[in-house]
């Protein structure tokens, strides 16, 4: 049951970890090919980082996908974090002061 | 592919209007319709339209870059502030406060990603299209019989054009010993990496102040520099022709594009800055006043610190406080002792005639209304001595 489990836990985070992969190969190979381009921080590739590992595969690259949209030229930029976690949701709200 | 080309399709006629639309303007003035050239220039077209349609973008870019002049003393401020630090943690801090910096004035030297990840299914959709041509012409491509104005005829005619002897369509890992397809693909991909090498280079060596040139995101970007021309020939070798003559065409355009802005716009304390300001020297154009280089905030290691003085006690020593009233706003100069903005001054690589000019216009500007303004040119020291204490 538990390496059941186990397995069950891996193949939900596998697409996670397919995208993470992708994005590595993104900051590795292809953005040090173009000037630094964009208007947050952090930058979108690695808000998508964040977001995938914080929020899992689906809804991390549906936060990233909205990030992207609003890095646009008209968009003043500035700092822009990922939202914190969902489940402790009273606990977030604490520190937000640093 | 089929779910991939339903998403493209779109992009994927507009992609084939364009160059048909080239091709038949092409062959109106007298090119033959068949020949290589003018499916060559089709595609060179459609780089063409497409970079144009950017240019607002890039214009934008050099009026923000413009914009960055008038914060360059709070943007000194922060460097300042997080000089020598190069743990994770301060270098974080420092690009937050930078970018909260360019959000506070509305002014942001980046471009944004969107118009990047919009040009990236042209991309696709180019190379789709040519990858196309030859099921087009045949009558096999599954999704009808032609792409917007791209019929079977012209995709035949396009299929069989061919550059130096190698069909546009044709890739070096199908080219089943086709000399000439071997040969052109060879010779695209070297001209691609050469100008992705070279633009990248005369980035990093031209336009970037010596301390971004450090630590280890500098040094990746050197040995990735040389690892390219091997990531290139690896894709290359799966493109068809016509996406290696877009690509090459891209990078020319960039090239070029970059070319302009360094020589416009550096990038404040780079090497192309110095160079800027030496052809301005030399046709004897005033230099403007925020020109001081990024750079020049480092301070000498500081003993006792200098007591904040009345304006009044002051000695009247002159040559110490034009020089660092030269920054401009005085935002920099603010900086307790008037004594190290002089010497960090005189660490300047600019100390040449233009540096030394400026001041002088400034100093008969601050020194008009000094009994007025004396109130306030007091308690500024004393803010400024204040400050990096605390924070960080």
């Amino acid at each position: 049951m538990t390496t059941l489990g186990r397995a069950a836990r891996f193949a939900l985070r596998l697409p996670g970890m397919a995208l993470l992969g992708l994005l590595w190969l993104y900051q590795h190979l292809v953005s040090p090919l173009t000037p630094p381009t964009c208007r947050y921080y952090p930058s979108c590739s690695q808000y998508a980082v964040i977001a995938i590992r914080r929020h899992g595969a689906l809804r991390g690259t549906w936060l990233a996908g909205r990030r992207l949209l609003r890095c646009h030229p008209w968009t003043p930029g500035g700092v822009d974090d990922v939202p914190p976690a969902r489940s402790p949701r009273r606990l977030d709200v604490a520190h937000s002061a640093h | 592919m089929g779910w991939f080309d339903g998403l493209l399709q779109p992009i994927m006629v507009a992609v084939a209007w364009i160059m048909v639309q080239f091709h038949s303007l092409l062959t109106s003035i007298g090119m033959d319709p068949d020949g290589g050239t003018a499916w060559t220039l089709s595609i060179v077209g459609l780089v063409i339209v497409i970079r144009i349609l950017l240019i607002p973008l890039f214009f934008k870019q050099i009026k923000a870059s413009r914009g960055m002049q008038l914060l360059q003393p709070e943007m000194q401020k922060i460097q300042k502030k997080y000089k020598g630090k190069t743990d994770p943690a301060s270098r974080e801090a420092m690009s937050r406060e930078t970018m909260e910096l360019y959000r506070k004035h509305g002014t942001n030297p980046f471009a944004s990603c969107l118009p990047i990840l919009l040009q990236s299914p042209i991309f696709f959709a180019l190379f789709r299209v040519l990858n196309s041509l030859k099921p087009l012409s045949e009558g096999t491509y599954p999704r009808g019989d032609h792409i917007g104005p791209m019929t079977a005829d012209l995709a035949a005619s396009a299929e069989s054009a061919t550059i130096f002897g190698a069909p546009l369509s044709g890739t070096f890992m199908q080219a089943n010993g086709d000399i000439h397809i071997q040969i052109v693909t060879i010779a695209l991909i070297v001209a691609m990496s050469a100008t992705t090498f070279f633009t990248q280079r005369q980035l990093t060596r031209k336009n970037m102040p010596p301390a971004a040139l450090e630590g280890p995101m500098a040094q990746q970007q050197k040995v990735l520099l040389y690892v390219l021309p091997l990531i290139f020939a690896f894709s290359g070798v799966n493109f068809p022709i016509g996406v290696l003559i877009y690509w090459t065409t891209t990078n020319l355009w960039s090239m070029g594009q970059q070319f302009y802005t360094i020589r416009r716009m550096p990038a404040p304390g780079s090497e192309a800055e110095r160079l800027m300001l030496e052809r301005r020297a030399r046709r004897g154009k005033a230099v403007p006043v925020v020109e001081a280089p990024s750079t020049v905030v480092d301070e000498k290691p500081r003993g006792q610190r200098q007591q904040p003085k009345r304006k009044d006690r002051q000695k009247p020593a002159g040559t110490q406080r034009p020089v660092g009233a030269g920054t401009g706003t005085g935002a920099a100069s603010a900086k307790g002792a008037t004594g190290s903005g002089a010497s960090a001054t005189a660490d300047a690589p600019i100390q040449d005639a233009p540096v030394q000019d400026a001041p002088v216009e400034d100093g008969s500007l601050s020194d008009g209304p000094t009994k007025p303004s004396s109130s306030a040119k007091a308690k500024k020291p004393a803010q400024g001595g204040k400050k990096p204490r605390p924070k960080n």
